[in-house]
């Protein structure tokens, strides 16, 4: 069909009002995160029948599908299992600061968890690279507390 | 169980990115009416339809309230099937199933996807919100995505997700970034050969895919699929009727479904994520080799003939082949020209979905290539050079955690 023959038939322009959303999450795993950040530990789950150590730890185990109690502390250093590297905004143009974000299995864990790493530059990043979380010097039990990931 | 033949496939126009000359049961409609026309088929022969988008994508819930007249399915069973990116092939799927079980005789599935008419984020604001809600309440620090901050969000989309699964998936098969580059210059070459396809580019090569912006590393502009709008639909009749309503001697039997799905698999700050994304265990493991045992194949690499994978990224091109057990190596595949539509085993001769993404059509699509492929009906010049006596269609949803499979050939399974 030719392009000139397209004509629009109609558009609709609105605002979405957010309050007529309701969730309800379990983020039980988080909380036990954070509150372990107060002491300066990553704290998780494990998993009592199959050994599975999740951080953050949900409250069952995704694999055995039963639920789970035992907290367990894991290192703060670990491997970057995966990575990608921030250079375009959501319009597509080049950003200024380019940002590393990893995910990194702690040493210890089963599960990997998001941040960001701090290096100079990106291209030294590697999958399999040791990396280390590190946490602001006052914690106060918030994600606000986890300041980056270093390179060790 | 029935065997059940797919007779037609329906498109309604080339994928385009905008369609602002109709609506949506406009746009619906012609793909109906082509599908019908190759058959010998009436509207009334119809006896159950099964269609099904991305939910509110286009700000519309229960879409096919509205165009239930304009495809003939008034006072028919009408079922709506949507889950995210598989859910043309999940469609598909119900639809056989509809047949197979013995209720009706003649199944019509449609995957349709408008767009222009909507906003995806709009959409995909149901699972983001809830997400960085809850991270609300445990105080990520705001300021530029440091640390636990917002910028570290994989919900509401698997872009971000698929950035990552491409570096793990690079690193598990010693590719390099040049691999993706390479696979996405034949999908979009491919796809100049199929009318249909949206992202056309003869001739394309590595170099030009090159040129592209970087997103998020590794994956570039000419990386990732289009949005785009149309539909698809096809007939799926009883083997008994097989006779009676094709208009064809090559229609192309289902040989086997299967399905798959678990936890997502990346961008998962409040559970903790256990997968890794480019691991695909539920497709290597349990919806694969479902598939194989039900279609009776022993050596996929030998007996199936051509594949279409769900790519809405070009490593995933690369990635799906060898968790279907096709191919051993991609990247080393890609290189040595295997993956072309006359080599060893073409993958995605119609440009795949990273050249065309109506997204609830998408993993149908597959299906219909596959299925056109082996009714030797793929128009254009994308029709693969030797027969193809099976071929196997691939779609993932959600954040890579829903593997649909479909294998279709030339004969019916001996049941």
């Amino acid at each position: 069909m030719d392009k000139k023959e397209r004509k629009e038939t109609r558009q609709t322009k609105d605002t979405l009002d957010m309050s007529l959303f309701k969730w309800r999450i379990e983020a039980d795993g988080l909380e036990l995160l954070v509150q372990g950040f107060k002491e300066k530990k990553v704290l998780g789950r494990k998993c009592h029948k199959c050994g599975t150590v999740y951080v953050p730890g949900p409250s069952y185990c995704r694999k055995c599908l039963i639920d789970i109690q035992d907290v367990v502390e894991v290192s703060k250093k670990g491997k970057i299992a995966c990575y990608t590297v921030g250079l375009a905004d959501v319009r597509g143009n080049p950003v200024e600061e380019i940002s590393v974000s990893v995910q990194v299995k702690f040493d210890g864990s089963d599960s990997w968890m998001l941040g960001n790493l701090e290096i100079d530059d990106w291209k030294k990043v590697y999958v399999g690279m040791p990396a280390e979380l590190v946490l602001r010097e006052e914690t106060n039990g918030t994600l606000a507390d986890i300041v980056c990931f270093r390179p060790v | 169980m029935r065997n059940v033949a797919i007779i037609s496939v329906g498109y309604n126009d080339r994928f385009v990115a905008k369609r602002p000359d109709v609506n949506i049961p406009e746009m619906i409609q012609p793909a109906v009416a082509n599908a019908l026309k190759k058959t010998k088929m009436k509207h009334s022969d119809i006896g159950v339809v099964v269609e099904g988008n991305m939910p509110t994508f286009e700000g519309i819930n229960y879409p096919h309230l509205w165009f239930s007249d304009h495809i003939g399915a008034a006072g028919k069973p009408v079922l709506r099937i949507s889950t995210g990116g598989t859910t043309g092939m999940s469609v598909f799927h119900g639809g056989y199933y509809c047949v197979a079980s013995g209720m009706f005789d003649v199944a019509m599935v449609i995957g349709w996807e408008k767009h222009d008419e909507g906003d995806a984020q709009v959409g995909l604001m149901g699972i983001v919100l809830p997400e960085a809600f809850s991270l609300f309440q445990f105080g990520p620090d705001m300021s530029g995505g440091r640390g636990g901050g917002m910028g570290l969000l994989g919900g509401g989309g698997s872009t971000g997700g698929a950035s990552f699964q491409a570096l793990s998936y690079l690193a598990k098969a010693k590719g390099t970034p040049e691999h993706i580059d390479k696979m996405a210059a034949q999908a979009r070459a491919n796809a100049a050969k199929n009318p249909y396809a949206h992202l056309q580019h003869p001739n394309c090569t590595a170099a030009d895919i090159a040129k592209t912006p970087m997103v998020s590393y590794p994956l570039r502009y000419g990386h990732t699929c289009p949005a785009s709008c149309g539909a698809c639909v096809m007939l799926l009749v009883a083997e008994e009727k097989v006779k009676k309503f094709a208009d064809t001697d090559r229609v192309a039997w289902v040989k086997a479904v299967a399905t798959a799905s678990s936890d997502g698999t990346t961008g998962n700050l409040v559970d903790g994520q256990i997968t890794d994304p480019a691991e695909q265990a539920i497709c290597e493991k349990i919806a694969a080799p479902k598939a194989y045992k039900l279609a009776g194949i022993q050596n996929p690499k030998k007996e199936i003939q051509m594949c279409e994978v769900y790519d809405g990224f070009a490593h995933q091109e690369l990635m799906w082949p060898e968790k279907l057990h096709l191919v051993d190596n991609s990247c080393k595949a890609i290189d040595e020209g295997r993956l072309a539509i006359d080599g060893e085993m073409p993958v995605n001769p119609s440009g795949g979905v990273v050249s065309t993404n109506a997204i609830g059509a998408s993993a149908m699509v597959r299906v219909a290539e596959a299925s056109l492929q082996v009714m030797g009906m793929a128009e254009g010049g994308h029709q693969v050079p030797r027969r193809v006596k099976n071929a196997l269609a691939h779609g993932w949803g959600g954040l890579f955690q829903f593997v649909t499979i479909t294998i279709v050939g030339d004969e019916p399974v001996k049941r």
